[in-house]
């Protein structure tokens, strides 16, 4: 059966040599929502950027079917949206509407199919009327919200984030939180943030060192202390025995 | 965000700003051309000229004050210019303004003239950006034939000038933490050079991610984009009015010299 995402045996080394990533096996299933946890230098965004193609090393990453390759890329992003650390690189037309436009467009699309797909993408994410702004005009939450408008209005089947919750608010984080779940995409989420990852996700990877250390349900995998604490991450507070959210 | 600033007004709603940008595009193009193209001897007259983009500021809501900071930014680099005049031409010269009379010199015409046409025209400038928000101006760029890969420039600078100026406030918010009260000259231009650098790193480095941005969303090296200006009757009554006024000045007001 066809998952919508295989990555076999993927090593890839910096150009100085470092190993990034050392033999990763993974799936992932359609309408999953994928949490790759692990320390800082991991290997979690490389490994995204190795899903979207934008890496390339040894091994075979194959993305709703289709084995990636050079010839292929433009076919494989259809499918796979992916939204970078930073929202400021991903919003890079002078208004949201292009924005959220840009894509849709590439993909040949007619105006009228445009301007829906856009009303369409900025409602889901909760910025309806707000199309005519530009995106420093926007807040930190707003920014977040519309690069995922950008990616959701190309109506991929797998969508990556990159650390979607840096420098959220609470209240922000939150809306996130609704916002992804709420969607039907499949979802592969790399985060530092246990509590986030926790409530976002019904799988988890832990990655260190380039490896993938543990895989399997994220209540099974987060709730493990001693793996958890070992890899320098902590338990959520959602799975801590007798903690309960106020 | 210290670079509100930049474009502060052209998110207000106003008759001006609900024109269409070719239209003020155009007519901020005409106008700046009529007005450099005065004799030196019409000082006089362009404070005729000068109403034009001042009833558009007032009626677009901006404020004079922004209006006259923006002016004085700029003035530096005029005044050099205008200033020169008064020393290489020294030819004598009356002007007749009513029942005013002056005794002067070419050089001196030529330095108000260079100075009233500069204001003049940074009025129409001003005007124009600040009652058209920069991404419809680009689009009209575009409609109306400028290369796309220069409109496309101008719309990255436009997007992330944003970013390079909270860049540099934070990096020179850093120094004046660390700087104790004072840093002396050697080493304050050792840490512009830095910062320069560091800046530019910055820039190449969102530059790639960008890149990595367009492509995953299908970008193949056609900028492609949706038009949404209309012309409307209201641009066709304000093409009128501003051409009127311009061609009326032009040809039925002239210069007095003694």
């Amino acid at each position: 059966m066809v998952k919508a995402i295989e990555v076999q045996n993927f090593s890839y080394k910096y150009p100085d040599g470092t190993i990034a990533l050392n033999g990763i096996t993974l799936d992932v299933e359609y309408g999953q929502r994928l949490a790759l946890i692990g320390p800082n230098g991991a290997g979690k965004s490389t490994l995204l950027l190795a899903i979207t193609g934008f890496v390339r090393g040894t091994g075979r990453v194959v993305i709703d079917g289709m084995e990636i390759t050079n010839g292929n890329l433009k076919k494989v992003r259809s499918s796979i949206g992916c939204c970078l650390e930073n929202p400021e690189d991903q919003l890079f037309m002078p208004t949201l509407f292009d924005d959220v436009a840009f894509g849709p467009l590439n993909m040949g699309l007619n105006s009228e199919q445009v301007r829906e797909r856009v009303t369409l993408a900025l409602t889901e994410v909760g910025l309806a009327g707000m199309a005519e702004r530009a995106p420093h005009h926007l807040s930190a939450g707003q920014k977040r919200a519309a690069a995922i408008a950008t990616v959701l209005s190309m109506s991929p089947k797998i969508i990556t984030l990159d650390e979607p919750d840096g420098s959220l608010d609470p209240r922000n984080r939150d809306n996130l939180v609704k916002l992804l779940v709420g969607l039907s995409q499949t979802l592969v989420i790399a985060t530092c943030n246990m509590d986030f990852a926790a409530a976002v996700s019904d799988k988890a990877v832990v990655i260190d060192g380039g490896r993938v250390v543990a895989a399997g349900p994220a209540k099974q995998i987060m709730s493990d202390s001693k793996l958890m604490t070992s890899h320098g991450l902590e338990v959520p507070r959602k799975f801590i025995n007798g903690y309960s959210a106020a | 965000m210290h670079h509100a600033y930049i474009d502060k007004f052209a998110y207000q709603d106003s008759p001006i700003h609900r024109l269409d940008a070719r239209v003020k595009f155009i007519i901020t193009v005409v106008f700046t051309a009529v007005v450099i193209s005065l004799p030196r001897t019409s000082v006089s007259i362009l404070f005729c000229y000068a109403v034009g983009p001042f009833v558009v500021l007032v009626m677009g809501g901006i404020p004079l004050r922004f209006v006259l900071k923006h002016i004085l930014y700029v003035s530096p680099f005029v005044l050099v210019l205008a200033l020169t005049g008064p020393w290489y031409d020294r030819t004598a010269a009356t002007v007749v303004f009513g029942p005013w009379i002056w005794h002067t010199t070419v050089g001196w015409m030529r330095c108000w003239s260079i100075l009233g046409k500069f204001v003049v025209t940074m009025l129409a400038l001003i005007a124009l950006s600040s009652t058209t928000r920069f991404a419809n101006l680009l689009a009209g760029l575009q409609r109306l034939g400028v290369p796309r890969l220069l409109v496309i420039q101008m719309g990255f600078l436009y997007r992330y000038i944003f970013l390079l100026i909270d860049s540099a406030h934070h990096i020179l918010r850093a120094r004046a933490a660390r700087s104790a009260g004072g840093v002396a000259f050697g080493r304050g231009v050792k840490f512009a050079a830095a910062m320069v650098g560091s800046l530019f790193v910055r820039s190449i480095d969102t530059a790639e991610h960008i890149n990595s941005a367009m492509q995953a969303r299908g970008f193949d090296g056609n900028w492609r984009t949706i038009n949404r200006l209309q012309v409307r009757v209201v641009d066709s009554v304000f093409v009128a009015i501003a051409v009127s006024f311009v061609l009326g000045l032009y040809f039925f007001v002239k210069p007095v010299l003694g």
